[in-house]
């Protein structure tokens, strides 16, 4: 019995030995060694704010120490190896010039970067700042961002620096200033010059407004009824037969006319017209007209006239294996966001940018942007903001060099295409080729969707869910009514939406 | 061991109540790994099925009653994604049942040379971590680039499947990939096999029975107490299937909904959808549905399963 007492009283002392050790764990001053630290310790070096935007700092160690500040990535770009040896030197650079917060950086790969956050944040472990996030990355924490309008007064943040049109696009109704404008990629349709060649086709038109040029001589809008003409002509079966001429196989392919941006059927629809899913009154489902046509169009793009690639053919090796098919070097033309340069070097040595075709004479082209968040569960909001200000203003060219954004900040962008055009391989071969039409994608910000097609809707990602289970249905699926399936959809996201409120 | 009487409850001896202690001493670190980590949050995801916890509470904590049930039997969602689940379960519980058998039948055959050796080969897979099998099986299964498809090629197969991304071809596609697994059932059914007395196999031979009869009348019925097991344990597996959609295709459902397991759905609404209320329900209709099956089992089990120590 003595021996059961010893051995309780070594058990509780245990016990009190390894909570007070708990308890020092969580209260000591953060520290280099702490997961997930790509920085260094707070280093004696001060800055200053910059007139662009960049961060300020307290030169000295606050007495309880740095105060920490998560970083999460990566709910859009961020996560691809070559981009973060460069975060973790921006971490670095950061943590060596601000010795009162001390930045770590949380990585999630971009696929279960959603599923991540949300237990992070429903363990109460959740970072304090969020990003690279576009905006579907965002809505799918629709209302947990914390409004930026004091924190921009009290530091007297310059927003005028950033286009008027960049900085409302992150000005939610309900939510405030939810962000200040970091990276943008407008569309534009990629195209391969060489297939134009080789049948004898002109090129897309490289101005917004032009006309298109059939072989016959005659003048045609740059539309949706066009692409479709030039796109069978430009499909080839095995055979050297075209989607226009009899006897062509639809099932042997090797060369596709077109490619829509088929990442999200909301995106799909929006380069024919801007919309949303939400309508008017907050809480019903409607269908966007022109978004509607658009998923009619790309269905018989696919199934009757062939110029568009089966769910099959998209996945399969030959085309990519699920990426961006015109990369394979084997689609004329694609509608892409400008992001899509990071990847499009494998499309061969001679693409090109072209103007987004219209649709009932209106050009929309899907639009996407990405900048850094800050929770509302942040305990240090002014920190956080610091360290947003950093990766906005001084981090930014490092950043957006990486990621392949056009910076929003109008002085930069300039620099943008120079810098791409100065890219080499390691070879030092160029990395672009040298001829291409930048001003394309610097013309199509004017024509960016709005309301954005990533726009809140209930039940976000849920509901993302079943618009993808669509898209692979309509894909993988000939001989459907689509005005049904269209219906169908509408209904089955009504009621999604109907359990979320 | 005498037979404890009834009505006044009976003093434990001294030394009995010691060895009582110390049992419960030693029991301890399981009963709190038990309770912390399995009971309560059991209880806790019964009580959440009555409420609107989300893992981000951005409306106010209430008491939602039967919701969570009634969106439960409104919810296409949950019936799709169950419906996924039994066609799954057609195919591939026979197949993870009666496969290791018959393998294991041929493993334990007396004309079987190197049997050591194919043992070793059949159950290798087995410690594979399964992630790393699964991302392997997921080339070999690559419709223009796997070696599967090359082979159905060099047989004259001229549009071989598309396995993983083709709504009817995925299940026998996953199916395939779960054949890599069974090196633990094999081992479990060998074990079986070793187990029947040889005296019964004499008898069969004495009494002029084939194989086929021996195998009807002898070993499945000897065996059965293992076939019982394993496909308990089956039909656990395949309720609770997860893993391979999650790696495969991240989760997303693809092709079409048709890797929408209801599990999946359960890890989804929990964190992709972050309601954890209406995650905890769906968790509850699959412990439901499964304690169901398994009762049922154990209920027709007295009907077809042979223990030899019973009367």
């Amino acid at each position: 019995m003595r021996s059961f007492k010893r051995l309780t009283a070594l058990g509780a002392t245990v016990a009190i030995l390894a909570a007070a050790c708990g308890g020092t764990t969580v209260t000591a001053p953060p520290s280099a060694a702490s997961s997930g630290d790509l920085g260094s310790p707070a280093a004696p070096a001060s800055s200053q704010p910059s007139a662009a935007g960049g961060s300020a700092a307290p030169a000295t160690v606050p007495p309880g120490g740095p105060v920490t500040i998560k970083w999460f990535c990566c709910l859009g770009t961020g996560d691809d190896p070559s981009q973060l040896p460069v975060e973790a030197k921006v971490v670095s650079d950061f943590n060596a010039s601000h010795p009162n917060i001390h930045l770590v950086f949380d990585h999630a790969a971009y696929l279960g970067a959603r599923d991540a956050l949300s237990t992070e944040l429903g363990s109460g472990n959740g970072p304090d700042i969020v990003g690279p996030v576009g905006v579907g990355g965002a809505e799918a924490f629709h209302g947990q961002w914390l409004d930026l309008a004091p924190y921009i007064a009290k530091n007297h943040y310059d927003l005028s620096q950033y286009s008027q049109g960049a900085v409302d696009f992150f000005k939610v109704g309900d939510e405030g200033q939810v962000g200040i404008p970091f990276a943008i990629y407008p569309s534009e349709l990629y195209y391969q010059p060489d297939m134009f060649d080789e049948i004898g086709l002109k090129y897309p038109p490289a101005h917004y407004g032009d006309k298109y040029t059939m072989p016959d001589g005659s003048t045609v809008d740059w539309n949706y009824d066009t692409v479709r003409q030039i796109a069978m002509q430009l499909t080839f079966d095995k055979n050297g037969k075209d989607a226009t001429q009899a006897g062509f196989d639809p099932n042997n392919i090797v060369q596709y006319g077109f490619e829509p941006q088929r990442d999200d059927l909301r995106g799909l629809g929006a380069y024919w017209g801007a919309g949303q899913l939400l309508g008017p009154d907050g809480k019903t489902v409607q269908i966007p007209a022109a978004w509607a046509t658009a998923w009619k169009w790309v269905y018989n793009g696919i199934w009757t006239d062939h110029f568009i690639e089966t769910n099959a053919v998209w996945n399969s090796q030959a085309f990519n294996a699920g990426g961006y098919t015109f990369n394979s070097g084997k689609v004329a033309m694609q509608e892409n966001f400008l992001w899509n340069v990071c990847c499009v070097t494998e499309a061969g040595k001679n693409w090109n940018l072209a103007a987004i075709p219209a649709n009932n004479g209106t050009v929309s082209a899907a639009f996407n942007a990405d900048t850094f968040r800050i929770l509302k569960t942040t305990k240090h909001p002014d920190e956080a903001f610091t360290v947003l200000t950093y990766l906005l203003g001084d981090a930014s060219t490092q950043l957006l060099n990486s990621y392949s954004g056009f910076p929003a900040r109008t002085s930069a962008q300039s620099g943008f295409y120079q810098q791409l055009s100065q890219q080499k391989d390691a070879k030092g071969k160029p990395i672009y080729p040298p001829n291409v039409n930048w001003q394309v994608a610097t013309d199509g910000i004017q024509y960016a969707d709005n309301p954005n097609f990533e726009a809140y809707m209930p039940g976000y990602n849920q509901s993302v869910d079943l618009l993808t289970k669509f898209l692979t249905r309509w894909t993988s699926t000939p001989g459907l009514n689509m005005d049904n399936e269209i219906a169908t959809l509408q209904s089955q996201l009504q009621a999604i939406w109907d359990k979320s409120q | 061991m005498t037979a404890l009487p009834t009505g006044k409850r009976r003093r434990l001896a001294p030394l009995a109540r010691r060895e009582a202690k110390w049992g419960y001493f030693f029991l301890t670190p399981w009963i709190i790994g038990f309770l912390a980590f399995t009971l309560i949050p059991m209880i806790a995801t019964l009580v959440f099925t009555f409420t609107n916890v989300t893992l981000t509470q951005d409306t106010p904590l209430r008491f939602v009653g039967l919701d969570n049930y009634a969106n439960l039997v409104s919810d296409p969602a949950t019936w799709a994604s169950l419906g996924v689940t039994l066609k799954f379960a057609i195919l591939a519980l026979p197949v993870g049942v009666l496969a290791p058998f018959a393998v294991a039948l041929l493993l334990s055959s007396r004309h079987l040379k190197g049997a050591g050796i194919f043992r070793i080969l059949f159950f290798l897979p087995y410690v594979v971590p399964f992630v790393a099998g699964v991302l392997i099986w997921q080339s070999m299964l690559n419709t223009d680039s796997g070696w599967i498809n090359e082979f159905l090629r060099w047989l004259g197969v001229s549009d071989p499947p598309n396995w993983l991304q083709d709504t009817a071809w995925v299940y026998p596609g996953l199916v395939l990939i779960g054949i890599w697994g069974i090196g633990g059932g094999i081992i479990v059914y060998l074990a079986g096999l070793r187990g029947i007395p040889s005296e019964y196999y004499d008898a069969a031979k004495i009494d002029g029975a084939g194989a086929w009869q021996t195998l009807r009348n002898v070993t499945i019925p000897m065996i059965s107490p293992v076939i019982f097991y394993t496909l308990i344990l089956g039909i656990v597996d395949v309720l609770q299937y997860f893993l391979v959609p999650l790696v495969l295709n991240q989760g997303t459902g693809e092709p079409g909904g048709a890797t929408n397991f209801l599990n999946l759905y359960i890890y989804k609404n929990f964190f992709t959808y972050q309601n954890m209320s209406y995650g905890a329900t769906l968790a509850w209709l699959l412990f439901g549905i499964t304690l169901l099956i398994t009762l049922v089992l154990f209920w027709s089990s007295r009907r077809w399963v042979y223990y030899a120590g019973e009367r």
